[in-house]
Order: C-alpha cells, then structure tokens, then sequence
C-alpha cells in the first residue's frame, strides 16, 4: 500500500501546490488543502503504526535500498512529529496572516522614515502569496522531519536530516522576529556544521562495513582504531542538534525568533530528532561503544538539565524561557537514554512524546500572547487567567507535562526515565556512585523545572497588569488545536500503554533482558 | 556465605508465613460484589469535576449543589464498605494497566482504607455543604467546583488504591488541587494576602500573596515527591513492583536491599514524601501560607484530609515495613517519630504568638500531624505495634472533625468580622452563639478537655503509647509531647477569649457603625460544623469504648494485612490520663487568665527583654522560613544570574562573533540570494526538491 511512501512524498510533492493554492484562492484554501495533506498522511502513518513493525524497501543506488521503517523507536516519533505538524496547520492561518501583516507594515513604514507610524494598507496578493511559502516551506519541513526519523540507510538518514534543515532556515528568514536573518543563518551554520561532522562518521561508519545499510552495520566488523572516530563524529553531530551544553547556542535565538507555530515544531519535535538518532545509530548499531561513553552523555544530560532550568529563570521573554526549557528537557532525554536500562530509555523516548505535546502547547500559548496581548516580555504580562481560560488551562496542562506531573503524560516519562537511571545506577554491571549522586541532582533539578514553569505561569496568568485590561481569547483556529493537544496529553499520561506496549520490546530486544 | 544466610532467613520468613496465614480470616465471596463500588469512590467526584463546566452552563442552582451530589454519591458508596471493614476483610479488585511494565491498576478496601474512605468522603460533603453559602457570589465558582471535586478523587484514589505509582496519581492530584485552591484568588488582591503586610524577618517578608503561596507550596511538596519517587524506584528495582501485597507476599526484596544498605534509606526517602505532604518540620513552612486559599479550602484540604495523606502514607507502609523486616527498619521508625516530636512543639510554640485566626488554626494542624506521626513512629519501636498505631489513626480521625469544625467556624467569623486578625474581633460571643458553641466544643476538643473530648482520649492514647514503649529516648519525647499539649491548650484557649470574649475591637465597632450588623452566619454554613462539633463530644463522651473498637479493628486488620500480632486489650493508662488532664489544666488556666477573664495583660511579654527576645523568634518562626528563602531562592538565583551575565552572555555568546569569519562567506552566498524577489526562494526551493527527486529515482534505476 506504500503507507510511508505517501505519508512522506505526498506533502513534499504538493508543497509547491499549496503554494500556488494559496496565491490563486487565498489563504482559507491553502490552509485546509495543508491541513488535508498533512491529515491524510497522518492517516497513512497511523494505518502503518497500528501493525507494530512495518518495513517499506526500495531498492535504490549503490549506496543500498531506500528503506522507509516504523518499529518501536521510530513509531513514537514519527507519530508525534506528524500530529504536531497537523494541528499546527490550522495554528499557523490565524497566526501567520498576523505575522505577514504586521512585518508588511513595519518594512513599509521604515521605507517611508515616517515617524509617526502610518497606516500601512496591506495588499491581500501580499497575504495570500506569502502563507503559500509559508505552507509549501511548511510541508517540506515536516516531510523532512518524518524522513529522518523513518529511514534505513545513512545515506538517506543525511539526506532527510539536511531537508529539514533548509525549510525551516528559510521559514525563520523569511517570517522571524528580531533580526531574523542573522538569526537564521547563525541556526543553519551551527546544525550544519553538527550535520556535516555527522555526515563524515556516516560515511565512515558505511566504508567501514561496506554498506550504507543500517541492517548492515556490525559493530565488531570496524576496525577498533576507527570506532572512537566513527563514534565520536556521530555523537558531536548529533548533540549539537540536541542543543547539549555547550553546544547549546543556536537554540535560544533559533527558537525564540522563529515564528510561534514554527518553534513548536522546532522545539519539541525537531531537536528531538538529534536523540531519535542517537538512539538509532549509536546505541543500537554501536552498542559496546555506546556502553562505554554512556556514563558521559550521562553526565552531559544532567548538566543540560541544570544549566537549561536555570537559565530559565533568568528570562524575561516567554519565548526564551521556553527555548531554555527545550534545552533542559533534551538533557532529561539523554540523561535517561543514556541510562543502559530498558524502562530508562523507555522513559526517554516517552519523554520525546510528552515534550512533543507539552511544549508545543506552551508554545502555542506563546503565539497566543504575541498575538493577543501584543507582548511576550512576563515583565509585561500579567493577571490573564481569567481573560483567556482556555489558553490558561491548557497552558496550565502543557506545563505540567513538561513538570512530570500526573495525570499528564510528563509523569510517565519521568517516572521510567528515573526509575532506569536509578536502576543502573545502583546495578552490578554499570553501577556507580557518580551515577547514583547524579541521579539524586537530576531529582532536584525536577524542583528546578517546576520553578521555572511555575513562575513563568504566575507572571504571565496570575496577578494583574496595566494594559492587560482587554485582552481576550483567540481564534478557535488556534484555541481547537491546544484543546486537542491537551486532552492527547492527558489521554497518553492514564494510558500510556498505547506507547509503551512498542517501545518496551524494542528495548528489551536491544538492551537484553530485565526491565 | 553471606548468601547462605539470606537463604535460610528466606525459608525461615517463609516458612513462617504459611503459618501465619493459617490463622488468618476466610474471605467472605459475596463482598466481591463491592469491588465496583470501591472504584466508583474514587471515579464519581471525578466525573463530577469534568462535568462542573457543564453545570456552570446550566445554572447557578445546578452549579452549585450538583458538586455537593457528587460528593454525597460518593460518601454513600464509601458506606457500602463498611461491612467489609466490621467483619475484618478485605477486597481487592485490579486491572492491567502498563502490561509491558507488569504494572497493574487495583483498589483496595481494607479497615485502614475504609475507615479513612469514610472520614474522607463524609467530611468533604459537609465542608462542599458548607462551600455553598461560604462561597456564595464568587464570581468563578465553576472553577472552585472542578477543583473541589478533583480533589476528592485524588484523595479517595490515594486512600483505596493498590499500589504506589496509583497512590501517587492521587497525591500529585491533591497536590495540584491544593495549589490551585491556595491561589484561587489569584488576582492578589492585598485582601486576600496572609501575614502582617509589613512583617519582615532577616530580610524575608513573612506575608504572602495567594499566587505566591499556591507556587510555594507546590515547590515545596515537590521537593518531597522527588525524594518520595526516589524510594519508590528503590523499592520497585528490588522488588519489581508498586503492589502492597506483593511486597508483602515475597519478602526476599527486603532482605536484599537490607544486605544493600538501601532498605532504611529507601523507607526513610519515601517518608520525605509525606514530611512534605503533611507538612512536617523541615518542610512544613507551605501549610501557613496555604492559609491564602477560602477557608472551606482550608478546611478540607489543609486540615482534615489532604495533610493527613502523609499520616497515612505512613500508616499504610509502616506495618510494611515491620512486617517485612522489623529488625531491620528500627532507625525508619526513629526518624518518622522525632519528625513528628520535633514538628508538634516547634509549629505549637508558633501558634502562641500568631494573631491571624487561621494561621494559628495552621500552625495548629501540622502540630497536631506531628503528634500522629510521633505515635505511628513510636509504634515501630515499641513491643506492642497496635497501641502507638492505633492512637495515631484515632487522633487522625478525631482530629479531623474537631479541625475541620473549627476552620468552618473561623471562616464564619471571617464574614462576620470582616478581618483575619483576631485583634479586630473580640466579643462575638453575644452576636454569634451557634458559631460561638460550636467554636468552643471543637476548641475544648484540640485543648483536650478531660473525659467529654474526642481530642482529649485520642491525645491520650498517644501519651500511653509513648510511656508504653520501650524506646531510650521516649521519656524526652514524653515532656516533649507533654509541653506541646500545654502550648496546645494555650493558644486554643487564646484564640477563643480573643475572638469571642472581651470588648468589642475598633474594628468591629467601626463596620457596626458603618452600617454593618454583626449576626450568625446562615445554617448551611453552621449545620455542617454543628454536626463535626457535636460529633467530636459524642465520641468523647464514649472515648474508651470507641478507642477499644478501633484497637480491636485495627489488631484484626494488623494480623490479617500484614502478618503482626497484638496481644491484650486497651486499659486507661492512669499516668497518662494524669498528665493529660494536667496538660489541660496549665495551659488553658493560663489562656483563662489572660484572654477570658483578662486579669492580665500579655502584653507583660514586653516588659521582659528575654520573653520579647523569645516572643519575636516564635513571631519570626524560629527564622525556617528566613532560611529557606536565603538558601534557596535567593541563592540559587544569585548563582543563575552570575551564569547567565557572564557565562551564558559572555563565554557562550561570544562564541558567535568568532565564528563571523567563518559566516563571512555564508553571508555572501546568502546576500547573492537574497534579490527581495520571494520568486527566487522558490525556484531554489523547487530546484531543491527536483534534486532530492532525481537522486531517489536515478538511485531506484540503477
């Protein structure tokens, strides 16, 4: 039925329709043409989910086949990765025409020098042709994101992992905030140079075993003196993307200056890629080597973890906060994939669901500021609980998922992250105290977490504020979908066994037995 | 060797245990019918929750009294079990839930969880009775509702599940309930502030905002929760599961995690969990602020239940661990003990000098938990587990009806007078009768008031188990608990002469002359406490016969739960009796002298510099809170801020501008790119895609 086939070439084929869609018939169109790509394709890769493990090969060059697989690291990403792109469709119109107008309006009022500001009419072709990019850039964007996570061959693993790339450098040029450009070329430079350390242990990695296929990659076939270097370029490449200190740089400005609907799908589901592959090609292609740095990337995830919460709370705008808050979060992710235990690795990959529904909800509570209370500095905000309900309290359930607070599907994340951290902590085989008294820091760092969140919320929703009189609640377009991602978030943290039933298996095959 | 050993210590415990369970009761089959109603406890006030928006859109009526029907349906069903718990046994009903992780869902009614199913379910009708006259007019009731019944869920899912990762749900569930009912006010406004505006200590304000609160308490449970998860993990790796039973059924994880060094560790880090929850010393200092919350809040979830959740953490693990390993856990019952000890006297002492009516009430509560841990510890350390266990679980119990009762009548007082200070009242009595007797049973119920209080015969059992025990430092932890029934009767006392007797204050006098009359608060505010008031001199009345049920309940439910025996009847211990009616008799003759009869001034404080030295470290709270907030707010952001100014800005920021050379020749690329024509992103874009297209297709011919 060639279910990943579509799901993955069908929006990148269309995307230059949507584009053309938009500009002929207007952005009402473009909108549920995109919304209707991307459900379809989310149709299509939850069709494939539901058998388990399923497997799509083509054969290709001599690089090896073209492979499209879903098994139990990959179902959950992808997954999470395409519902977000989803929902975020419908975020993005009400959103993004505000976005357009107001950046036509500020270019043309500084062409003029007027300084009085003018009343800038705003050429509806001007709207329409700009969300046609933005939804064709869009569409690339997400096909990007599933093909990485989904594919079987390095080579095709690169080639995906550079076309989420240049969609959303473009998508940050052309419709941040701030000096955007800059900003956009500071992200494509640093995940690039992350890409092409990455790109050199692939290819090494392939020449090694004489196959660019993943199925193909032995361990004990490299030649011991190249398995540090083949490692090591892997894991550098691929924590930049995780945005590891201190490699963690590009993060805050990619993510803050990014139009909202694009930072909820850069922060939660993107640089969650970096950890979907150190899952893929090092722990499960290299597994003694990635037993023997575990203890370091260990160590590296509880120092994100810290450093990320703790520049947290040294900000003022909602956006950096989160962005922050991304960072410490991918250090939760690697901390417990790093943890050599089935339920620690369940944990992180389930951590990647819970963040991937978390924060995208706090983001989209961030879009829903900047659009409705014009502001995104907490200095500013203030007392907006009861003026915008339904983006408090799905922002108040985002924040708890990202706390690891039950019911949400945090808790669930949390618990079986610490727990395996914990387990090997105190086992015979990878046993020690340094791992024991990092897991006790990393439990404080929860407080930690829950004080930026929690202080975060107060400032902008309790209280009150000057200027915040006549604020009110937003479009159903953007409200429909954080109510839909909410009730996901709860629904995923009492059963969470829709995920875990995939994800545990895979672990245990990989890891061997107990829990 | 040493393996040798565990193994034949392993045959001997099991061995054991087929001998016991010998004994042990026959199962009545028909109760399993029960096994819904166990679950519908627990479902119903949530369903209620989910539904209170939609009561909102119905109608004020409907708004209001569809939580309370919640509630009652749910109190209704937790009385269905009681036979259960009469007749000694048990039901247990489970689901799969994480098959993967062999983590099952289940409920348990046992005595333990059925008693306080009770307590719970019954209270929590009265107080949202009572919610809906206290709260009348508030203009966000729909979310008052959703929380109140939210909360009940949690709780009653807390008392009846099964295992630990369920019980947890639950207690992170009151916890977000409490947090959100701390800052329910969440506008700020000064009025709603607890603390004298004003009031600093070593820098620190000692008053608060609701909001503020609502994020320090939640902080600081946090931080227990995150020890609590720590020992639940332990306990998990080394027995493989959450279940009491199945830590009960195979003992061989607690042997090992004794040979481990990790058995006390773990116990003692889940009890940080319920130091937390039921704020005990050194994590005590959320519950005063709490008081920020409407005064039903107050007194459902900040004295008759939610704090009483770590109580029964305590209770529901504590015969488990002495079933398990009762060699072996001595120093856990130590901790939990001395906690409780040093709890009881520090937040009593505070309660002496407080003027707000509801902090002292506070201070009062965590005071008194500190007595029922010190009786669950005491009773690990002792040769008869039931005694120290069933004194605890019944001051549990009668404490909350009597606080319960009182928070009610202090949020009556509060609509009355119109101020938190119990400077502004004064001589209410006469325009608040009902309020004013049922205030003074629940008064004389927490002074303990000898023969005819529930508080009196709970308190002391406590004592009895204390000078029972065989414990080498029961003695100090005798006067210590002596002197805190003192300061107990004291301030009690206190607060009652300053609110109810004497002249009126300016205050008063000032809204009477403005128009406002003082008169008693409605009846469904006053028959809701009436009713714990009058419950409270009931049980009194009958102390020893209740005392002596429940020791007979609670032996059964000892030996048939958890394998301990007990041996022997309660008797009135005549020393502890003694010291209790003395306790009594100092501490309210002092309140007497000084707040009712007002013979004398407390102002003499003043006079001495020593007693105004003392006056103000109990007024500053011992200094916990100044202390904390130094160490770890202040702190901790001084320290981020000097990473953020000149690491993060400086080092890691600066990283950039070296890397501009390098960007030099992106930029080029980028600004030949950039025509302004939007057209050319496109083409490039489109020439990207075809590339991406040829290599897949050229790739799959070749």
């Amino acid at each position: 039925m060639y279910y990943l086939l579509q799901a993955v070439f069908i929006p990148l084929l269309l995307s230059p329709l949507a584009y053309y869609i938009g500009k002929r018939h207007g952005v009402n169109a473009s909108t549920w043409f995109t919304f209707a790509i991307m459900l379809y394709s989310t149709l299509m890769l939850l069709l494939a989910s539901l058998q388990g493990r399923y497997e799509e090969h083509y054969s290709w060059s001599q690089l090896g086949e073209f492979g499209l697989l879903l098994d139990g690291l990959s179902i959950p990403f992808a997954l999470i990765i395409y519902i977000l792109s989803t929902v975020l469709v419908l975020y993005s119109k009400p959103y993004m025409v505000h976005k357009i107008v107001e950046q036509y309006e500020h270019e043309h009022a500084n062409s003029g020098g007027a300084p009085v500001k003018a009343v800038v009419e705003v050429p509806v072709e001007y709207i329409n042709s700009n969300m046609g990019i933005y939804y064709a850039l869009y569409l690339a964007f997400a096909m990007g994101m599933l093909g990485t996570v989904l594919a079987t061959n390095l080579v095709q693993f690169y080639v995906f992992f550079e076309l989420m790339l240049v969609p959303s450098f473009f998508l940050v040029a052309l419709y941040g905030y701030g000096a955007r450009r800059r900003i956009a070329l500071m992200y494509l430079f640093w995940t690039h140079v992350g890409a092409v350390v990455l790109l050199i242990g692939l290819i090494a990695m392939g020449l090694a075993v004489g196959s660019f296929d993943m199925a193909a990659v032995n361990e004990a076939a490299i030649d011991e003196g190249l398995l540090p270097f083949i490692a090591g370029a892997i894991v550098i490449g691929l924590v930049v993307k995780l945005a590891i200190f201190p490699v963690h740089i590009w993060l805050p400005y990619a993510h803050a200056e990014a139009p909202t609907p694009i930072s909820a799908l850069l922060s939660p589901a993107m640089i969650g890629i970096g950890g979907y592959a150190l899952a893929r090609l090092v722990m499960q292609l290299l597994p003694s080597t990635y037993a023997d740095i575990s203890l370091w990337l260990n160590l590296g995830g509880l120092v994100t973890m810290i450093y990320g919460g703790a520049m947290a709370l040294m900000q003022d705008d909602v956006k950096r906060v989160l962005a922050y808050s991304s960072i410490s979060q991918m250090g939760y992710f690697l901390f417990g994939i790093s943890s050599l235990s089935v339920i620690g690795s369940t944990g992180s990959v389930l951590l990647y669901v819970s963040h991937g529904t978390g924060k995208a909800l706090l983001f989209m509570m961030a879009g829903m500021l900047i659009m409705q209370a014009g502001t995104r500095s907490l200095a500013r905000l203030g007392g907006l609980a009861g003026k915008m309900p339904i983006t408090a309290v799905t922002a108040m359930i985002g924040g708890l998922a990202i706390m690891g607070i039950p019911p949400t599907n945090g808790f669930m994340a949390e618990w079986m992250l610490f727990l395996g951290v914990l387990e090997s902590a105190v086992s015979v085989e990878h046993g020690s105290l340094v791992r024991v008294v990092a897991f006790a820091l990393a439990m404080a760092a929860t407080v930690l977490t829950a004080a930026y969140i929690l202080w975060m919320y107060k400032r902008i929703f309790y209280g009150s504020r000057e200027g915040m009189e006549h604020v009110k609640e937003g479009s159903m377009y953007m409200a429909a979908p954080m109510m839909f991602l909410a009730v996901l978030t709860i629904v995923i943290g009492i059963y969470p066994d829709m995920f875990t039933s995939i994800i545990v298996p895979f672990m245990k095959a990989l890891l061997g037995g107990g829990l | 060797m040493t393996d040798l050993n565990m193994l034949i210590s392993m045959i001997v415990l099991a061995v054991g245990a087929v001998e016991e369970s010998a004994d042990r009761f026959i199962h009545n089959p028909e109760f399993d019918a029960l096994a819904l109603n166990i679950w519908l406890v627990w479902v119903i006030p949530m369903i209620g929750a989910m539904l209170s928006p939609l009561f909102g859109r119905i109608g004020s009526r409907v708004r209001d009294t569809a939580p309370a029907a919640f509630s009652l349906a749910s109190a209704v069903l937790a009385s269905t079990l009681i036979p259960i718990a009469l007749a000694g046994d048990e039901v247990h009903s489970q689901y799969t839930w994480i098959p993967d992780l062999g983590i099952r869902a289940g409920v348990i009614a046992d005595t333990l969880s059925i008693i306080m199913s009770n307590l719970v379910a019954w209270i929590s009708f009265l107080i949202m009775v009572y919610s809906i006259g206290y709260m009348k007019g508030d203009p966000n009731l729909v979310r008052y509702w959703f929380f109140m019944n939210f909360f009940i869920g949690s709780m009653q899912l807390i008392v009846l599940s099964d295992n630990l990762l369920m019980l947890f749900f639950g207690w992170e569930g009151v916890g977000l309930a409490s947090y959100a009912l701390i800052g329910f006010w969440y506008k700020d406004r000064v009025k709603d502030y607890v603390g004298r505006i004003g009031h600093h200590a070593w820098g620190i304000a000692q008053y608060t905002s609701p909001s503020h609160a609502g994020m320090k308490a939640f902080l600081m449970t946090r931080a227990g929760d995150a020890a609590m998860l720590a020992g639940m993990f332990l306990i998990f790796i080394h027995a493989g599961t959450f279940e009491y039973k199945l830590l009960l059924e195979d003992k061989a994880w607690a042997d090992l995690m004794h040979s481990n060094g990790l058995l006390v560790p773990a116990a003692v880090l889940i009890f940080v969990g319920a130091i937390g929850k039921s704020a005990q010393f050194p994590l005590h200092e959320w519950l005063l602020e709490a008081m920020t919350g409407p005064t039903s809040v107050s007194a459902l979830i900040h004295a008759a239940t939610m704090v009483k959740a770590g109580v029964f953490l305590v209770a529901r693990l504590g015969p488990l661990f002495f079933a398990v390993a009762s060699n072996n856990v001595g120093l856990f019952f130590e901790v939990v003990t001395w906690v409780g000890a040093i709890t009881a006297f520090m937040l009593a002492s505070q309660a002496i000098v407080n003027k707000e009516i509801k902090k002292v009430l506070a201070y009062s509560t965590g005071s008194q938990i500190g007595y029922m841990l010190l009786a669950l510890g005491i009773a690990g350390l002792s040769a008869e587990f039931i005694n120290g266990y069933t004194a605890g679980l019944f001051h549990l119990a009668s404490h909350a009806m009597f606080k319960a009762s009182l928070f009610m009548a202090a949020g009556g007082i509060l609509h009355i007078a119109e101020s938190r200070f119990m400077d502004d009242m004064g001589g209410l009595r006469k325009h608040a009768r009902r309020t004013y007797v049922f205030m003074l049973a629940g008064a004389l119920s927490l002074a303990g008031a000898p023969i005819i209080t529930s508080g009196f015969w709970s308190k002391d059992a406590i004592f009895a188990s204390l000078l029972e025990s065989h414990y080498i430092y029961a003695p100090a932890l005798f006067w210590m608990a002596f002197l805190t029934a003192v300061m107990t009767a004291f301030y009690t006392i206190r607060m009652v002469g300053m609110v109810m007797f004497g002249e009126k204050s300016k205050h008063l006098q000032e809204l009477e002359h403005h128009g406002h009359k003082l008169h008693d608060v409605g009846a469904i505010m006053w028959v809701p406490f009436g009713i714990l008031a009058g419950l409270t001199i009931a049980i009194g009345v009958a102390g020893p016969f209740v005392e002596g049920q429940l020791h007979e309940l609670f032996s059964r439910f000892l030996l048939n739960s958890y394998g301990v025996e007990s041996h022997g009847e309660v008797a009135i211990n005549p020393e502890a009796v003694a010291s209790s009616v003395i306790a009594f008799g100092i501490g309210s003759g002092l309140g007497y002298i000084f707040y009712i009869r007002r013979a004398a001034s407390p102002e003499v404080v003043a006079r001495s510099a020593v007693a105004y030295a003392v006056y103000r470290f109990l007024e500053n709270r011992w200094y916990v809170n100044s202390i904390y907030y130094w160490a770890f707010v202040i702190a901790p952001l001084f320290i981020s801020r000097l990473a953020w100014r000149y690491f993060e800005v400086i080092v890691i920021d600066g990283i950039n501008p070296a890397f501009q050379f390098a960007m030099a020749w992106w930029s080029k690329v980028v600004r030949y790119m950039q025509t302004g024509v939007v057209q050319t992103y496109i083409y490039a874009f489109a020439v990207g895609i075809i590339f991406v297209l040829l290599l897949v297709i050229a790739g799959s011919g070749a």
